[in-house]
C-alpha cells in the first residue's frame, strides 16, 4: 500500500529517499519523523539506512540501484561510500562511478531486470550499470524528455510515466520494460514522478499532495493492495476522465 | 479558473469616517509651512498640491470600491442571480453608479479650483481657494455616505457566502421546508448544519463536501420552498430556486411520505410539478425520506399513484445526455436518515448519475484527445522467453497473511521518532548512523576509522578483497619458497679471501660511521641555524681541505694545490720554470697557450673600484674627482635629510591664488 509523507514540509520525497526491494536510502533530516515513517513500514524487512551523498541531502536523484546494487556519483565522499557499504548487505554491491552527469538517479530509471538511462551517458557507465544492478540497459527517453530517471517511476510490477507520454509510447515502453505502464502525475498534478514518488515491489511512499485519485491509480498499476492495472481503464475510468478533461 | 471569492473585498468606510481618512493624509502627506512672504507662485503652487493630491486618494479610494465588488453581468449567473436575490440588483447598481459619480464629480471640482488657483494672487485667497476646493469634495462624499453604508453592509454579507464553485460536481438537496434536506447532508458530509423540528430552519444556502469513487462532490443544501406562485416568493426560497435554476448538478427531490412535516403528498407533487421546468437536463432522483414512520408501501393509493406519476416526470428530465436511468432504480429512492437506512444508497445513487452524465459530456469535448494517453494501461508485449519476477521478501508476504489473519492484535514497534521524543525532541537527539551496521562482529560498530593516516587518505587503501589477494599472495609466495628451497643464495663472508674480508669490513665500518654522523646532524637539524656554504667551515672546499683528503689518502698534494691556485682568478701567471715543473699533469699543453688563457682570463672582468672615464670627462682622474664633488655637496644635505634632488616631487597642482577671488576677462592663469 501507498503511504503519503512529507519531508520538512516539502512533499518531493523521492529526491530523499530511494526504496529498492532490498534496501532503503533516506536522507538526513532536523528531525526523526521522516525516517520513522519508513522504517515503520520497512524496518523489519530490510534495512533504512540514514545517509547523506556528496554531503547533499537529494540521495533520491544523485544514486540509482535495486536489489542488486547501488550506484553512487564520482562526488560521493569516502566516509559515506563506507557508511553505505557497512550498512547494506553483502549481496548488495555499492559502487561509486566516475560518470560526468552525477545526478545518477535523474539519469537512470531501473528495477531489478532493466533499465532506462540518459542517452548521454558514457559506454563505460553503462556496463558498469549492467554489471553492478544486472539489468539489461535501454538508452531511452520518456515523452521526449532525457532524464529519464526524473520522469518515471519503475517497480518489477509496474510503471508510472509522464503525464504526456503518447500511446505508442507508453506500449514501446512497456514492452522494453515487460512492466505494465500508465501515464499518470502525483502530489496533485506534478509531472516529475520520480520525485514525488518513491516505490518497491510491495510498497509505495509518495509526497502528501498527492491526490486520492492520483494515489488509487498508482496503487493499481503497481498491484499494491490486490489492484490491478486494469482498474484503471474499468472502474477508475469514469473518475479520470472527469478529473482530467 | 475563477474562484468566486468575496471575502477578500477591503472594507467600504462610512461617509465620516472617509472624509477623515482623506484629509488626515492630505494633512501627513503634504508639505504645511507657508509663509505670505514666499513668492505668488510658490504659494499657488503649495496650495494646487494640496487639491490634486486630495483628489488623486478620493479617486484612488473610490476605484477600489468599484472595482472589488463584482459586476453582476461579468460573474458566473448563478451568483449574479444570488447576489440579485439577496441585495437586488437594481439598488446595488445604483450605489455603484452614485459612487462612480462622486468620483468623476471630485475630479471636475479638483480641475476647476486647480485653474482658480492660478489666478490667486495672495497668500489668503490662495489658503480660500483650497478650503472651498476641499469643502465641496466632502460635501459630495457625505451626499454618497448611505450608499457607502449599504455597500459595507454588502460586502459584509457577501463574506459570509458559503464558496460555491459553479463548475464541479454538485449535488443540490430541495424539498418543502422540513422534509428533512439537512438531516441528510448532516450524514453525508462533515457541515454542521442546524437542524430543527420547525420549517425554515435553514435559511441560506449551506455547503457540504463528500467523497466518491476517489471524486470529492459538493453538496449543497437549501433552505425548503413553498408551492405558491414564483412572485410570492420570498427570498430564502429564492435562494433555491436560483440554484436549482444555474446549478449544473444532480438533484434531489426531498419527498415526507410520513406527512409529518406538516404538508400531504398531493402538496409536494404539486410543489414537484410546479417546479419541473428546473430539472431539465439534471439527473433527478426522487427520495422518499423518513421511512421508519411510514413505508413506502403502506401509502394510500392516491399517493402511490402521484409518487410514480413524479418518477415517470424524473425518468424524462435527462434524455439522451447520459446519466439517464437504463432502469428505474437509482431514480426514486426510499431511506431513512434516523435510521440511516438508505442514506449511503442515495448518496451513491446520485453521484453516480452525475458522473455519468459529466463523463458523457466530456467524452464529446474536444480535450479528450489530449488526455486520452492517461486513460491507457500499456500491456507488455513478450519480447523474449526471460522471466521477470517481482522480488518480494518472505517476511513481507507473511506480515500480509498475519495482517489479514488478526488486525486486532498490533504490537507497536518502538521506532526511531519514540526514541527521539523520549530523548528531548528533534534538533536535541541526536541518533547514531552507525547504529544499524553489519559487521562480522557488532562490538566493531561504534569504532572509530581514522580517515587520514600518516598524510595518505586511508579510503584509497581500503579493498573490500584484501584478505582474499592476502591469501593469493601467500600461496604464491610459498610455491616460490619451494623452488628457491634448492639454490639458496646468501651473502656472508664464507667465500672471500681476507684480504676481501678485511676491505668489506672497512667498508661496512666507514658506511655505519657515515650513517652515524648523518643521523647526528640530523637530529639536531631544527636547532642548528642554516649556515650558507660559504661560511661553512667544515664544507668549504679549500685548497688545504683538498690537499688533507689528498694527503691522507696517501698522495702527495702540491701539485694539485698548484694547479688549482694557477686556475684561480688575480693570481700572477707563475713563473715558466715552475710551470714546467707542472705540465706532466697537464700534457702536451704548450706555454704559448697557458699565457693567452691566463692573459684573457685576467681581461674577461675589470677589477672592482676601477672607474671608467665617459660622460665628457676626460680620463679617470678628472671622473673620480668630479664624483668626489659630487658625493662632498650632496654630504650635509643628506646628513640633515633634507629634499635633493633624486626626490619625488608633486608640484602644486592647483596653485591657490590662480584659483581663487573673482576674476575679470582674461585673468584666468596670469594674475
Amino acid at each position: 500500500m501507498a503511504t503519503r509523507l512529507q519531508y520538512e514540509n516539502n512533499s518531493e520525497i523521492g529526491v530523499f529517499s530511494k526504496l529498492t526491494n532490498a534496501y532503503c536510502l533516506v536522507a538526513i533530516g532536523g528531525s526523526e519523523n521522516f525516517y520513522s515513517t519508513f522504517e515503520a513500514e520497512l524496518a523489519d524487512v530490510i534495512p533504512v539506512v540514514k545517509t547523506s551523498i556528496a554531503g547533499t541531502r537529494i540521495i533520491g536523484r544523485l544514486c540509482a540501484g535495486n536489489k542488486n546494487g547501488l550506484l553512487l556519483p564520482h562526488n560521493t565522499t569516502d566516509q559515506e561510500l563506507q557508511h553505505l557499504r557497512n550498512s547494506l548487505p553483502d549481496s548488495v554491491v555499492v559502487q561509486r562511478i566516475d560518470e560526468r552527469l552525477s545526478a545518477l538517479g535523474n539519469c537512470i530509471a531501473c528495477n531489478d531486470h532493466v533499465a532506462l538511462t540518459h542517452p548521454d551517458l558514457d559506454r563505460e557507465t553503462e556496463e558498469m550499470i549492467a554489471d553492478v544492478l544486472g539489468v539489461e540497459v535501454f538508452r531511452q527517453t520518456v515523452a521526449g524528455n532525457i532524464l529519464v530517471g526524473s520522469y518515471c517511476a519503475l517497480s518489477n510490477r509496474g510503471g508510472l510515466v509522464h503525464p504526456h507520454t503518447s500511446i505508442e509510447d507508453l506500449d514501446e515502453l512497456s514492452t522494453l520494460l515487460q512492466v505494465p505502464l500508465v501515464a499518470g502525475t502525483v502530489n496533485r498534478g506534478s509531472e516529475v514522478i520520480a520525485a514525488g514518488l518513491t516505490v518497491n515491489d510491495w510498497t509505495a511512499f509518495c509526497g502528501s499532495d498527492t491526490t486520492a485519485t492520483e494515489l488509487s491509480v498508482l496503487e493499481s498499476v503497481f498491484k499494491l493492495r490486490e489492484a490491478q492495472p486494469s482498474a484503471i481503464v474499468d472502474e477508475m475510468r469514469k473518475s479520470l476522465i472527469d478529473t482530467y478533461v | 479558473m475563477v474562484q468566486y471569492n468575496f471575502k477578500k473585498i477591503t472594507v467600504v468606510p462610512t461617509g465620516k469616517d472617509f472624509i477623515d481618512i482623506i484629509l488626515s493624509r492630505t494633512q501627513r502627506r503634504t508639505p504645511t509651512q507657508v509663509h505670505k512672504g514666499y513668492a505668488i507662485s510658490r504659494l499657488r503652487q503649495f496650495y494646487m498640491r494640496k487639491v490634486k493630491f486630495t483628489q488623486t486618494n478620493f479617486h484612488e479610494k473610490l476605484s477600489t470600491i468599484i472595482e472589488e465588488f463584482p459586476r453582476l453581468g461579468d460573474i458566473h449567473p448563478f451568483y449574479g442571480d444570488l447576489l440579485h436575490v439577496l441585495y437586488n440588483k437594481d439598488h446595488y447598481k445604483l450605489a455603484l453608479g452614485q459612487i462612480n459619480t462622486a468620483r468623476n464629480l471630485i475630479g471636475k471640482i479638483a480641475k476647476d479650483y486647480v485653474k482658480l488657483l492660478k489666478y490667486g494672487d495672495s497668500l489668503y485667497r490662495c489658503k480660500s481657494l483650497k478650503v472651498a476646493a476641499l469643502g465641496r469634495m466632502c460635501t459630495v462624499i457625505k451626499r454618497v455616505s448611505p450608499s457607502l453604508a449599504y455597500l459595507e453592509q454588502i460586502r459584509q454579507h457577501m463574506a459570509r457566502l458559503p464558496s460555491i464553485d459553479p463548475n464541479t460536481r454538485t449535488i443540490l438537496i430541495c424539498g418543502y421546508p422540513n422534509v428533512g434536506k439537512s438531516s441528510f447532508i448532516n450524514k453525508i458530509t462533515r457541515a454542521d448544519v442546524d437542524v430543527q423540528p420547525y420549517a425554515f430552519t435553514t435559511k441560506s444556502l449551506f455547503v457540504g463536501h463528500t467523497d466518491y469513487k476517489y471524486l470529492r462532490y459538493q453538496v449543497i443544501d437549501t433552505p425548503g420552498i413553498l408551492d405558491r406562485p414564483f412572485e410570492d416568493r420570498n427570498i430564502i426560497e429564492m435562494c433555491s430556486i436560483t440554484a436549482l435554476a444555474h446549478l449544473r448538478a444532480a438533484v434531489l427531490f426531498f419527498l415526507d411520505i410520513s406527512g409529518s412535516c406538516g404538508y400531504t403528498i398531493a402538496q409536494q407533487a404539486a410543489l414537484f410539478h410546479s417546479i419541473k421546468s428546473l430539472f431539465m437536463n439534471k439527473p433527478l432522483t426522487i427520495v422518499c425520506n423518513k421511512t421508519d414512520l411510514q413505508p413506502l408501501d403502506g401509502i394510500s393509493e392516491e399517493d402511490k399513484k402521484l409518487v410514480m406519476e413524479m418518477k415517470s416526470e424524473a425518468m424524462k428530465t435527462v434524455i439522451g445526455q447520459g446519466g439517464e436511468p437504463t432502469d428505474d432504480n437509482g431514480v426514486l429512492l426510499t431511506m431513512s436518515t434516523l435510521t440511516e437506512d438508505g442514506v449511503i444508497a442515495v448518496k451513491n445513487a446520485a453521484c453516480e448519475r452525475l458522473l455519468d452524465q459529466r463523463v458523457e459530456l466530456k467524452m464529446k469535448s474536444k480535450k479528450l484527445n489530449d488526455c486520452l494517453n492517461r486513460f491507457h494501461v500499456a500491456m507488455p508485449k513478450p519480447r523474449d522467453h526471460k522471466e521477470r519476477p517481482p522480488c518480494i521478501p518472505q517476511a513481507v508476504l507473511e506480515a500480509k497473511a498475519k495482517k489479514a489473519e488478526e488486525t486486532a492484535e498490533k504490537e507497536k514497534k518502538k521506532l526511531e521518532r519514540d526514541i527521539e521524543n523520549e530523548n528531548g525532541g528533534a534538533g536535541v537527539y541526536s541518533a547514531s548512523l552507525k547504529k544499524h551496521y553489519m559487521l562480522a562482529n557488532d562490538e566493531w560498530k561504534e569504532d572509530n576509522m581514522p580517515e587520514i593516516l600518516d598524510g595518505h587518505n586511508v579510503y584509497d587503501f581500503i579493498d573490500p578483497d584484501i584478505l582474499m589477494r592476502l591469501e593469493e599472495l601467500e600461496r604464491e609466495e610459498g610455491t616460490l619458497q619451494g623452488l628457491e628451497e634448492d639454490d639458496d643464495f646468501e651473502m656472508d663472508g664464507a667465500e672471500l679471501t681476507p684480504d676481501e674480508q678485511a676491505a668489506l669490513a672497512e667498508i661496512r665500518k666507514k658506511k655505519s660511521l657515515l650513517i652515524q654522523q648523518h643521523r647526528i646532524k640530523k637530529s639536531t637539524a631544527e636547532s642548528r641555524p642554516i649556515v650558507p656554504r660559504k661560511f661553512d667551515k667544515d664544507g668549504k672546499f679549500t685548497s688545504e681541505r683538498m690537499g688533507r683528503q689528498l694527503s691522507s689518502l696517501g698522495l702527495d698534494p702540491s701539485k694539485a694545490i698548484d694547479r688549482a691556485r694557477s686556475k684561480s682568478r688575480g693570481r700572477k701567471r707563475e713563473r715558466s720554470v715552475s710551470q714546467v715543473d707542472s705540465m706532466d699533469v697537464d700534457g702536451d699543453n704548450s706555454n704559448k697557450k697557458m699565457r693567452l688563457r691566463s692573459r684573457s682570463a685576467s681581461r674577461s672582468s675589470r677589477p672592482p673600484g676601477e672607474l671608467v672615464p665617459g660622460e665628457g670627462l676626460r680620463d679617470t682622474a678628472q671622473k673620480k674627482k668630479a664624483i668626489k664633488l659630487a658625493q662632498g655637496s650632496s654630504k650635509n644635505r643628506n646628513k640633515d635629510a633634507r629634499k635633493g634632488e633624486a626626490d619625488r616631487v608633486i608640484p602644486t597642482l592647483r596653485p591657490k591664488h590662480l584659483f581663487s577671488g573673482k576674476r575679470s576677462k582674461g585673468k584666468t592663469d596670469r594674475r
